[in-house]
Order: structure tokens, then C-alpha cells, then sequence
């Protein structure tokens, strides 16, 4: 009985899965800390404010890098940007799919691109703010309130997606973001 | 006792400081190149010493940040390694327990007992688990030893330790822990049912 009980909770029960490393995870976290300083706490004026936009700018540069090289989860090959893909994704889960994506899930992948993208554009347009060639011209800071306002609405849409894909699929994807694992329910197709 | 599962922790800490390092390291390299075209912007001769330097310290420290990468690479890669080979070989150590406790006609609270004298507890915790008389055990540990046609305790254990040795255990079904340890998974789960 107690060795048949073991043997099958094993088999049945939800398997953990190391999905992101150590460093994905770091930057994430690093990454949503200084959208958070600069979006809510530094002065937009101040030379803080300059800084955190460079470590931001730095972040996803460094998670750009580990796109090539990195563990597999992590590399631009497991989440490529298809937009057709995720249209499919988008289907499929309306049609009631459960399928459980190890890497970002291909709508998912395409919110990643633009919230980097987004950090990309807010650094750019911030460090020209800096510059005596465009400093106090219009279009440059119209272009950084415009990308911060995207940002905000990109960060609500990511929050709401990750809520939405741990209820659909019943895995935690907060958890997995902070321990590394996806701890996958039994019986749940792996893509 | 010295179990593998710590040494999985301590590679993970070690994975964790690396990644540390990585951004750090990594942002101090950044800031040395924006200081370098900067000051190349701003005029500087290229054979002016301190740039020199500056150009110096921003190359060391990006092939510091690429060899750290390559290592934490290398590092999570023999990780999950591990992680599978444990993964497996539970597993098969479970399937080889219960043919032989099948073999042997062992009733349910026999099993239990034998269990839990292979994890290494004694009778008188194993009396106190199961909330019975340690001569209970014992008269069950006596049967289990019997049916399995062991002198005592230490051969009993044995007869799984042999098991283990001479298996042909090999756990590695592709160079990449991460893809084999979730193509394993399925397939195992259908064997269970």
C-alpha cells in the first residue's frame, strides 16, 4: 500500500519543471523594480531618475544578450515573435486548450518583445533628453510620456495575463518566476 | 547524513551569485563604454592614457561577463543532469521495490514495514509511526525477512543495494536535462495507469 501510494503520487501528481534560470529571473525583478522607481518614486528631473533608466536600458541589454546564448527556456528560439502563432495560441485557448508552454507562451513572447522594446524606447528618448541636440524639443519628451503611458498599459496587460494564464492552466507563473519552476499538473500537455 | 540534495542547493546558491555578478559586472561594463564614447565624442585622442585604460577595463570586463555566462550555462546544464539522473533513478528504485514486495506476497501493513526499514528507521520508531506494538513490528519484520528469504535487516537492505549496482541504470536520454527530463515524463505517467 504505502510503496503503490508513493509510486502513483509520484506518476499523478504535478511534476516541478526548472524553467528559468537564475538570471532571467534576476533581471525580470531588477528590470520591474526600476520601472516601478521611475514610474511612481524618482523625480522625473532628477539625475536618479537618468541612472535607473540606464540600469533599466542596461537590464534588458544584458537579457537580450542571454536571448543567444542563454539556457534553452530563455533563448529567443523557444518564444520567437509570431504573431500568427499567437492569434493560434489565442484560439486554441478560447477553444478550452490546457497545453502548458515551458518558455513564454506565444502571446506571451509578444508582450515580452514589446515590454522590452517599450524599456528600449523610454532609455533612448530619455538619454536624448539629456543631450544639448534635443534637449527641450517637443516630439523627444511627447515620445517618452507616450512610451511611459504605453509601458503602464503593457504592465497591466502582462499582470492580467499572467493572472489569467495560472488560473487557465494551474500553473503558477508568479511562483515560477521567483523559485524557477513550473510545477506542472498531471496529466497536462508540455509544448 | 550527506544526501546529493545539498549539493543541488549549494550549486543553485552558486548559480544565483553568478547571475548577481553577471548584472553587476555587466552595468559596470556598460557604464566604462558610455564613458569611453563619450569621451571619444567628446574629443579625446584615442593614445590619451586614460582612455586607453577606460578601453582596457571595458573589454576585461565584458569578457568577464561572457565567461561567467558560458559558466552559468555549464553550470545549470549539470544541474538539471543531475535533477533528471535522481528523477530516474527514484523512480526505478520504486519499480524495482514493488515487483520484489509483489514477489514475495507482502500484505499491505508488510509493505509499509519493509519500506520504511529500507529508508533506515528502526522498529521502535517504525511501531511508533504505524501507532502499534514494537513486537508487533517486529513479528512483521521477522515475516517480511522470511518471505523475502533474509537473515535480518542488513541483508534485507542489501538485496536492493545489490539491485541498484548491478542495474543497468542510465539515466541520460539526450545531452539536455531540460528536454529530456519533460519527453521522459509522459510516458511514464502513461505506464502508471
Amino acid at each position: 500500500m504505502a510503496i503503490a501510494s508513493i509510486h502513483t503520487s509520484g506518476r499523478e501528481s504535478a511534476r516541478d519543471v526548472a524553467v528559468w534560470d537564475p538570471l532571467v529571473r534576476l533581471i525580470h525583478w531588477s528590470l520591474a523594480l526600476t520601472i516601478l522607481l521611475n514610474g511612481a518614486f524618482t523625480d522625473d528631473e532628477s539625475k536618479l531618475h537618468e541612472w535607473v533608466g540606464y540600469i533599466a536600458l542596461g537590464l534588458v541589454g544584458i537579457r537580450l544578450v542571454w536571448a543567444i546564448i542563454g539556457t534553452r527556456p530563455a533563448r529567443f528560439s523557444a518564444f520567437p515573435p509570431h504573431p500568427a502563432q499567437a492569434i493560434r495560441h489565442v484560439r486554441a485557448v478560447l477553444g478550452g486548450d490546457k497545453a502548458v508552454h515551458l518558455s513564454h507562451n506565444p502571446i506571451g513572447a509578444l508582450m515580452a518583445y514589446n515590454l522590452w522594446l517599450t524599456v528600449i524606447a523610454l532609455g533612448v528618448t530619455g538619454y536624448m533628453m539629456t543631450t544639448l541636440r534635443f534637449f527641450g524639443i517637443d516630439w523627444v519628451e511627447q515620445a517618452h510620456e507616450l512610451a511611459f503611458n504605453w509601458l503602464l498599459l503593457s504592465v497591466a496587460l502582462h499582470i492580467a495575463g499572467v493572472a489569467f494564464d495560472t488560473w487557465r492552466s494551474g500553473v503558477n507563473l508568479v511562483r515560477a518566476m521567483v523559485n524557477g519552476r513550473k510545477r506542472i499538473p498531471a496529466g497536462t500537455k508540455v509544448r | 547524513m550527506k544526501r546529493p540534495k545539498r549539493s543541488v542547493r549549494a550549486r543553485g546558491r552558486r548559480a544565483t551569485g553568478l547571475a548577481c555578478l553577471i548584472v553587476l559586472q555587466s552595468l559596470c561594463a556598460l557604464f566604462f563604454i558610455g564613458d569611453v564614447i563619450t569621451d571619444v565624442l567628446a574629443g579625446v585622442k584615442p593614445y590619451d592614457v586614460h582612455l586607453t585604460i577606460e578601453t582596457l577595463a571595458s573589454v576585461t570586463l565584458i569578457g568577464g561577463v561572457a565567461f561567467m555566462m558560458v559558466e552559468l550555462r555549464r553550470l545549470l546544464a549539470r544541474m538539471d543532469d543531475m535533477d533528471t539522473g535522481l528523477k530516474v533513478a527514484r523512480g526505478q528504485m520504486a519499480e524495482v521495490m514493488d515487483e520484489f514486495f509483489d514477489d514475495w506476497n507482502l500484505t499491505a501493513a508488510e509493505r509499509d514495514v519493509a519500506l520504511m526499514i529500507l529508508k533506515g528507521l528502526d522498529n521502535d520508531a517504525i511501531a511508533r509511526v504505524r501507532n502499534t506494538a514494537s513486537g508487533t513490528v517486529r513479528a512483521q519484520a521477522t515475516s517480511i525477512y522470511s518471505k523475502s528469504g533474509t537473515h535480518g535487516r542488513a541483508q534485507f537492505t542489501s538485496l536492493f543495494m545489490e539491485e541498484l549496482m548491478s542495474g543497468d541504470f542510465s539515466p541520460r536520454h539526450g545531452s539536455d536535462g531540460f528536454r529530456s527530463a519533460v519527453a521522459k515524463a509522459p510516458d511514464d505517467s502513461l505506464r502508471a495507469e
